[in-house]
């Protein structure tokens, strides 16, 4: 282990950063480590507690065929130890650990990459692997890293991947933010993947979890479909075959690729002191190597030049979903959706980064749920996403009238027409810029949310982003309204998806 | 006395900042003291026009105001025939507009303000919750009394409402997970209101004049508790409170029986077959109330058993060591008035059912029979004690805390004494309450799967599953008429 002492001129290598939004301030403080690791801190002074978030520049979009799920798989794997986490005999224990990678490749080879494997050979070393696992057990301590949270009160502890950022979550008490930094950096720098085999398993678990959600695999497909060339076209869990078949070896490389301080944010919102917070952070997240830079995502969506539609059945409501690409996070086009999406009804999700809004205040509500009466739900949201977005509409028809998805489709085409014309009323962008305004306040009273937000923007775009899309807002014309209607709302840039409930089910 | 807190706090991170020493292992950290004592109620408890009670904290870090209005009514108060009311009443409140404004025009002026106004009914108390800017204080407060005093359940959105959640009963067994917990529920209460369920039939029989009714009722200022949180000066919120309710009549309401007692029904299997490549499962009896003095070392071994996530032993075992399931522990649920459940629950794939329902029946066993070990009970009561104050994050939910404690009769001093109270439980304690509260003999095992490879096992477990108890096999019932499905 190395041991290194810095001395830090505390005060002059914290930049604060104001940035205002009307008469509210996010006030962001900054340092950034030698090895290119950013910590963000946020101070909030009052009850005893720190958000500390980390965040990694990683998800399922760095994937590729073949090891689909895998940054979910080694979200799940950063649990399972270091060489000093874990585990009461290192030494010992990782050589049991190569021997069952060993067997497992053995096994893997055969079952996987032969017709038909020899099921004695299959058997006699999965024989081997289960004695090993057994004898592996007694160096184990298992989830230790969350019990060593959880007895020192840390709640909200999760980690979670998106598409394109994965996070590890824990809230502590004020005077036990070095565990986390201890803890994170030792598992950014030394992670070992033991239980690998059965945490997949864990894992495949939860991809059935959501297999057996109504309607998940005919949405898979739906987004599949729609992501035809980009890294989005799978979702994060990953298709199962790759999640039967992904080897600890991929894991280790992604692992070596991605989980580098130069990679990372890490960031605290709370009560505390931010010279105290970047002299520990220097102490331990400062003594990890920085890696290699990393190559932004390559593939795009190309045009598709023709109309997508989807048909699908099964025991899920019928329903209707409509699909336009739009262009990604901070293009000049993004606040204008934004403002459609609030305006024509809600259904945001995403996150918080889709952006919907006005449930019985929306248009397609009033239209097609209060006055006409042909729907149940009706909803739109603006995903825009790091590299490539999606303006989506879903809505339910009322089967109770004989509605059928097809004629929805046809209302929410005219009101969108209409739209392309007319625009929205001066009252109805005002809204979406009050909305937006609000929602920004409001974003700033819980500390989880403000961590998760700047810190996630931070990777990217940067977490002034947050401040300048805000601007943007308050720039969109109604001419930028009908501009981008008539842009990306075309049927050569679309997919309709139409669901219907099977008989019987 | 929170200045000298920071001060010792800065002065820990300094020393550590400078380097005195990089810790290799958690166990070489040493924390400054933290002291934190939580809020007391009396200092927020205050009162308004008509006797409305309310808990109310200045906030000046946001230019944000929020104020909830807890009311003592929910679905249980619901008569037989009308069941959905409640849903109903929960969307009509605002959507059905006050005596001077229609309901449209309200939700569009918060809406423009970029505010939030809603309206949820529960169990035995719903909520109405605003959350404006300061700057629209005055215009939020106003419409937020209107809704409150004044609903007029007008017959256009009722007609609606009514129609749209009829329509959604079409989903209501879609879900495995809202199937199991809907039929656990049922089979551990019985029939009655708090299992009762809306139809096509009760949804239609519901009428603005029965919202009217029950608004009329329950929604009185000696039955509301407010919370209140943000940018505000208290002298002059309470003048405009004042004001607003001073017309509020109606005095204390009178309540329907709650159910006392429950069938204790036959242990054993209960199956409910869907399409599923999993089977979903909740496993255990009635547990107790919140106001049980055994609460504290109910949660303690709970956290032990199942309730603990990744430090329990449950999840140990059945996700961990066998990577059977990813979502797994035991529970207990409290319920204001009567006894909750408790269940160890588990989804797992088909092949696996019995053998994670069996690992999960020894756990329950084992916590009843063995004393638990020494770290288990340090990391569980330290859990508690050192996340205590992250209850009080948030001003507004602390008011809402303490609304909720003071509407449901709990004493007041509950935070005050619940370090102390954890504290205070032994290993001998939990192992009495495990006992007292765990019945494995008497536990119910219901799964929603597949049952053909459900019942079928695999080489860890094969079935079939009735070697877990008598089986049973429950049909459905229609959600538009609540008769049973009948099975091809």
């Amino acid at each position: 282990m190395k041991k290194r002492i810095l001395v830090l001129a505390l005060a002059a290598s914290v930049l604060a950063a104001f940035a205002l939004a009307g008469d509210v301030t996010l006030d962001v403080k900054e340092h950034v480590l030698a090895n290119g690791m950013k910590i963000l801190m946020i101070p909030k002074p009052g009850v005893p507690r720190v958000v500390c978030h980390i965040y990694f520049q990683v998800g399922s979009i760095n994937e590729r065929p073949g090891i689909t799920g895998s940054a979910h798989v080694h979200e799940h794997l950063m649990f399972k130890g270091t060489e000093v986490m874990g585990v009461t005999d290192y030494a010992a224990e990782s050589k049991i650990d190569a021997r069952i990678d060993e067997l497992m490749g053995k096994i893997y080879r055969e079952r996987f990459w032969k017709d038909a494997g020899d099921a004695a050979k299959i058997a006699a070393w999965q024989k081997e692997v289960d004695e090993l696992v057994k004898v592996q057990k007694a160096y184990i301590i298992k989830d230790d890293l969350w019990t060593q949270y959880m007895k020192n009160g840390g709640t909200g502890l999760n980690a979670s991947t998106s598409q394109e950022t994965t996070g590890y979550y824990v809230t502590l008490p004020s005077n036990k933010v070095e565990l986390q930094m201890l803890m994170e950096s030792d598992r950014m720098m030394n992670a070992r993947f033991r239980e690998f085999y059965s945490e997949k398993d864990v894992i495949m678990e939860e991809r059935r979890l959501s297999e057996n959600q109504p309607g998940y695999f005919f949405g898979e497909q739906v987004d599949a479909a729609f992501f035809a060339a980009s890294p989005y076209h799978w979702d994060v869990i990953g298709w199962m075959d790759d999640l039967k078949k992904m080897t600890k070896e991929d894991l280790v490389a992604f692992h070596d690729t991605f989980y580098v301080p130069n990679n990372a944010v890490a960031i605290y919102v709370g009560d505390f002191d931010p010279a105290a917070i970047v002299a520990m952070a220097e102490k331990y997240f400062g003594r990890i190597p920085k890696g290699p830079d990393l190559e932004p995502i390559r593939t795009g969506e190309p045009p598709q030049y023709s109309e997508k539609r989807l048909y699908g059945e099964g025991p899920a409501a019928t329903s209707l979903r409509m699909m336009f690409h739009i262009p990604p996070d901070g293009h000049a086009d993004t606040a204008a959706l934004g403002i459609l999406a609030g305006t024509l009804g809600s259904g945001g999700g995403g996150g918080g980064r889709g952006m919907g809004g006005g449930g019985g205040t929306g248009r397609l509500y009033k239209t097609l749920v209060r006055d006409k009466q042909i729907a149940v739900n009706a909803s739109a949201s603006s995903r825009p996403q790091w590299y490539v977005g999606s303006f989506q509409f879903n809505a339910t028809p009322r089967v109770d009238k004989g509605v059928k998805p097809e004629d929805l489709e046809k209302e929410i085409w005219a009101e969108v027409e209409k739209i392309k014309k007319e625009g929205l009323t001066e009252e109805e962008i005002q809204k979406a810029k009050n909305k937006g305004e609000a929602a920004f306040t409001r974003s700033l009273a819980s500390s989880a949310g403000l961590a998760s937000r700047v810190g996630r923007a931070d990777l990217k775009r940067g977490w002034r982003s947050i401040l300048t899309d805000l601007d943007d807002l308050k720039k969109v014309t109604n001419d930028d309204i009908k501009r981008v209607a008539a842009t990306y709302f075309v049927k050569d840039n679309s997919l309709t998806a139409i669901y219907t409930r099977k008989s019987g089910r | 006395m929170k200045k000298t807190i920071i001060a010792v706090l800065l002065l820990a991170f300094v020393c550590a900042g400078l380097g005195l020493g990089q810790a290799k292992h958690p166990s070489e950290l040493k924390y400054p003291v933290l002291k934190y004592d939580p809020p007391d109620p009396k200092a927020f408890r205050t009162a308004y026009a008509g006797g409305l009670r309310a808990y109310v904290q200045e906030d000046r870090s946001l230019p944000l105001f929020n104020i909830t209005a807890l009311v003592n009514c929910g679905d249980l108060y619901v008569p037989k025939d009308k069941a959905g009311l409640g849903t109903v009443l929960g969307d009509q409140l605002i959507k059905g507009g006050t005596k001077t404004r229609e309901g449209s025009t309200i939700e569009d002026r918060i809406d423009f303000l970029g505010g939030s106004l809603s309206f949820n009914v529960g169990e035995r108390t719903s909520t109405l919750s605003l959350s404006v800017l300061t700057k629209d204080l005055d215009e939020g407060l106003a419409l937020f009394f209107d809704v409150l005093m004044n609903p007029a359940f007008r017959e256009e959105p009722l007609k609606l409402a009514k129609a749209r959640f009829v329509e959604q009963l079409r989903q209501a067994n879609d879900n495995p997970g809202g199937v199991l917990s809907r039929e656990y529920e049922k089979l551990l209460y019985g029939d009655n209101a708090l299992t009762r369920r809306a139809t096509k039939a009760t949804y239609d029989s519901v009428t603005a004049a029965d919202l009217a009714a029950f608004h009329a009722k329950f929604f009185t200022p000696k039955n509301v508790i407010l919370a209140v949180a943000g940018d505000f000066a208290k002298a002059g919120l309470k003048a405009k409170i004042d004001k607003l309710a001073a017309g509020w009549k109606g005095g204390a309401a009178a309540f329907p029986a709650l159910p006392a007692s429950f069938p204790a029904p036959e242990p054993g299997v209960y199956f409910i077959q869907k399409a599923i490549n999993q089977g979903y499962i909740s496993l255990g009896h009635l547990g107790l109330q919140d106001t049980n003095p055994d609460y504290y070392a109910v949660q303690i071994m709970n956290f032990i058993l199942g309730g603990g996530s990744f430090t329990s032993r449950i999840t140990t075992k059945v996700r961990s060591d066998e990577g059977l399931s990813y979502n797994q522990g035991s529970r207990f649920s409290y319920r204001w008035g009567f006894p909750g459940t408790f269940s160890g629950y588990v989804q797992t794939k088909s092949s696996t059912v019995g053998y994670a329902i069996s690992l999960i029946l020894a756990e329950f066993d084992r916590i009843r029979r063995e004393p638990v070990a020494d770290a288990e009970m340090e990391t569980a009561i330290n859990y508690y004690l050192e996340s205590f104050a992250d209850i009080f994050q948030s001003s507004q939910s602390t008011m809402m805390s303490f609304a909720n404690l003071e509407m449901t009769g709990r004493p007041m001093d509950f935070y005050k004494t619940f370090r102390s109270r954890i504290e205070a439980v032994t290993k001998a304690r939990v192992q009495e309450v495990a006992q007292k509260y765990i019945h494995p003999d008497k536990s119910v095992i219901m799964i929603v799967g597949d049952f053909e490879p459900c019942n079928k096992g695999g080489d860890k477990w094969p079935g079939p599953l009735d070697k877990l108890g008598q089986l049973r096999k429950i049909s459905l019932t229609d959600p538009m008429t609540g008769l049973e499905i009948k099975t091809p």
